[in-house]
């Protein structure tokens, strides 16, 4: 067994790439608001896209959790970070409310193939005694990273155009997607 | 995974990515433009921001090129449209913002039109210079106050056009003239007030007056006693330099209590090293009492009564002419995207206030509108500008409605504007061009004798309707 501060790179990727990946989401989430606004939406209209976004990754997580097992984590991880890294180019090309709310119903999809796989990828990766510590550790680092989106949005939004929270948010999901191809499966 | 499916992965996003941009890019005309009330918007074509007098040349080109309209847009605090048009060019004059010469013993400046009164006054205080004419407040720029003919709160000025002496003014086809009430004369009383349809104003040259000191003094009474009161002490009064009143729309007091504050030329004179340029204070403490009022009738009670002890602490505060124009703002910045604040104004002859106040109660009641507060300055007669909303002496009366922005809402707020008009109209008075668009093309006739050949003249200096706006679409003949 190795020794308990020395994490095995397999989880350091994996905490790597799960911190790109919320760093990539939550440069977009908090501001997805004054973008349904821009496209002309009002507070009902965001409560349905986010309505649908939760209700349809709440169906899909028991799909996914239970396809993880036979497939794999890491191909789902995969294509949910990749999946979102495309939705996220598609929405500042879009022009009605309409098709905002298709790209919610996909990014449901995606959100619960990452959320169910990562749970369930960092529960394998690591073990009874150790597991708490590690968990911790890796909440740490990835919460340090939506922190800091959800602020580096911010700055964005405010002196650039919202468009760009979305590319920037596009090009961290992706490279996040990468990262997860250094990940072994099941390694401890 | 293997390597050439990881290779693919990584073209096929680099693909999607260059996709997504180009297309994000070939669309210039999803730019929307708007002003602060955010109550209409358009699809533009593209906002320009100006910095060069070459900029507004290339736009000009641009346009006729593509057959496509100029709006201009100064602060954008006008509310209906007169900075914007679907698919127009807008430009965004507040980058062209250069003091260009004060003259101190003739006391005038020469400013770029994208500059503020802020910037005027930051450029003129250290010579003991003071603004003539200008808005309440020091957010807009020269353009725009020239364009709609602002007034202000110094009872014995006119509106702008009073202190303008002569601008530069670039025309549809690109040329420069200079305008004043000698050269080139047809243009002057049409640009001044003239909402930006018949040029781009590049710089203008305006009159200002020495800075003075004022003490600053408020009084309530009873609305009735309003226009007695201001004929006997304040319109002959040399000694005030500054007037303003509220009205009370507390349902306490609801339009029958009013405080009228007047700045009094202090005894001290102004000293050699004139005071520093306030900023902006207690904003958090007004925005408050602001957002108290806008809710509810309770807070606009309590709004009301704490007034009264504010009014009380500054009775006697001694500051210059130029800090007394430059009050507090900031609590008029409103974000929430369901409501919106909007202004109107009411040119009510001095003699027809108080008939004009009772008729204004019965509308606002009846309406169930948001009447949020009431301000009322003074205007004596001008008509020199074609589009001369004061053409006797006037009481101007602002009102600040908190509104829905929903379709129902504004339909509501349509029908009670055009009441309200009506109402000042029966009263021989007019409204103010740069709000919404509610009022008929019949009551613009009606409050604007001069809007015909306005029109008419529009056409004729003008003639492919270059400059263009919202407000014009809905009026021109
Ligand atoms: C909170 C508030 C308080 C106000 N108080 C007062 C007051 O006390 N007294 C008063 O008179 N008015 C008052 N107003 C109205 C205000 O003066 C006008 O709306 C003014 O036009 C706003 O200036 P702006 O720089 O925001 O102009 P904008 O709204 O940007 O533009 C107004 C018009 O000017 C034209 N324009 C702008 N720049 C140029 C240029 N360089 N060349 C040609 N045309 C140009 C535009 O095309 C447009 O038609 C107030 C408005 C608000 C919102």
């Amino acid at each position: 067994m190795t020794p308990i501060n020395v994490m095995s790179p397999s989880m350091k990727w994996m905490i790597l790439s799960q911190s790109a990946m919320t760093f990539g989401a939550g440069v977009v989430f908090p501001f997805y608001l004054i973008f349904i606004k821009e496209i002309g939406g009002d507070f009902t209209e965001f409560g349905i896209a986010y309505g649908l976004f939760t209700l349809f990754s709440a169906f899909l997580n028991r799909l996914f959790g239970a396809s993880s097992d036979r497939y794999g984590r890491k191909v789902f991880l995969v294509i949910g970070a990749w999946g979102t890294a495309f939705l996220f180019l598609l929405f500042p090309i879009a022009t009605s409310i309409w098709q905002v709310y298709a790209f919610q119903i996909v990014l449901g999809a995606f959100g619960a193939m990452q959320k169910t796989c990562e749970k369930a990828l960092i529960a394998d990766m690591t073990e009874g005694g150790r597991r708490g510590e590690l968990i911790g550790r890796y909440h740490f680092g990835v919460s340090l990273f939506s922190g800091a989106a959800v602020m580096a949005g911010g700055v964005l939004v405010d002196f650039f155009t919202l468009d760009l929270i979305f590319y920037i948010g596009s090009v961290v999901l992706f490279v996040g997607g990468l990262m997860l191809v250094r990940v072994k499966e099941g390694a401890v | 995974m293997k390597k050439p499916l990881l290779i693919g992965a990584i073209l096929l996003y680099a693909t999607a990515f260059a996709a997504s941009l180009a297309i994000r890019a070939s669309t210039p005309e999803g730019q929307t433009a708007s002003d602060v009330s955010r109550l209409m918007s358009a699809r533009v074509h593209e906002v320009i921001p100006v910095r060069s007098t070459s900029d507004i040349v290339k736009a000009l080109e641009k346009a006729r090129r593509n057959n496509l309209k100029i709006a201009i847009s100064g602060a954008r605090h006008s509310q209906g449209g007169q900075t914007f048009y679907p698919d127009a060019i807008v430009l965004d004059m507040k980058k062209y913002n250069r003091i260009l010469n004060i003259d101190r013993a003739n006391r005038t400046i020469r400013v770029q039109s994208g500059a503020t009164w802020d910037d005027v006054q930051e450029a003129i205080n250290p010579y003991g210079l003071a603004i003539r004419v200008m808005q309440s407040s020091n957010i807009f720029t020269i353009g725009g106050s020239i364009s709609a003919n602002a007034h202000g709160r110094d009872p014995r000025e006119g509106p702008l056009i009073d202190t303008i002496d002569s601008f530069r003014l670039m025309r549809a086809d690109g040329n420069v003239i200079q305008v004043s009430r000698t050269e080139n004369a047809e243009w002057f009383p049409l640009v001044i007030g003239g909402y930006g349809l018949f040029g781009v104003v590049l710089d203008a040259d305006i009159r200002l007056t020495a800075d003075e000191m004022l003490e600053e003094r408020t009084l309530k009474m009873g609305v009735e006693r309003f226009p007695e009161y201001f004929a006997e002490n304040v319109r002959d009064n040399p000694a005030v330099g500054l007037t303003i009143a509220r009205l009370s729309t507390a349902p306490a007091s609801f339009l029958k209590e009013m405080y009228v504050t007047n700045y009094v030329k202090a005894t001290a004179p102004l000293p050699d090293n004139p005071p520093k340029l306030k900023e902006e204070r207690a904003v958090e403490l007004t925005k408050f009492l602001f957002g108290l009022s806008r809710k509810c009738d309770w807070g606009k009670n309590v709004s009301w009564t704490l007034q009264k002890r504010i009014f009380a602490s500054e009775n006697g505060t001694i500051l210059s002419r130029n800090n007394a124009m430059r009050p507090e703002i900031e609590f008029l910045e409103y974000r929430d995207v369901q409501r919106t604040d909007l202004l109107q104004e009411y040119f009510i002859l001095v003699n027809r206030f108080v008939p004009f106040i009772e008729g204004l109660g019965k509308i606002v009641r009846g309406s169930g509108l948001n009447l949020v507060n009431i301000t009322v300055r003074y205007v004596p007669a001008n008509t020199d500008a074609t589009l001369s909303y004061a053409k006797e002496d006037s009481f101007a009366l602002v009102l600040l409605f908190n509104h829905r922005r929903d379709s129902r809402g504004i339909s509501q707020l349509e029908r009670a504007t055009q009441d309200m008009v009506d109402l000042a109209l029966q009263q021989r008075g007019s409204y103010y061009l740069t709000y919404q668009l509610f009022p008929t093309p019949e009551q613009l006739n009606a409050a604007y004798p001069g809007a015909e050949s306005f029109f008419q003249l529009k056409k004729k200096l003008d003639p492919d309707l270059l400059f263009m706006n919202e407000f014009y679409a809905r009026y021109a003949p």
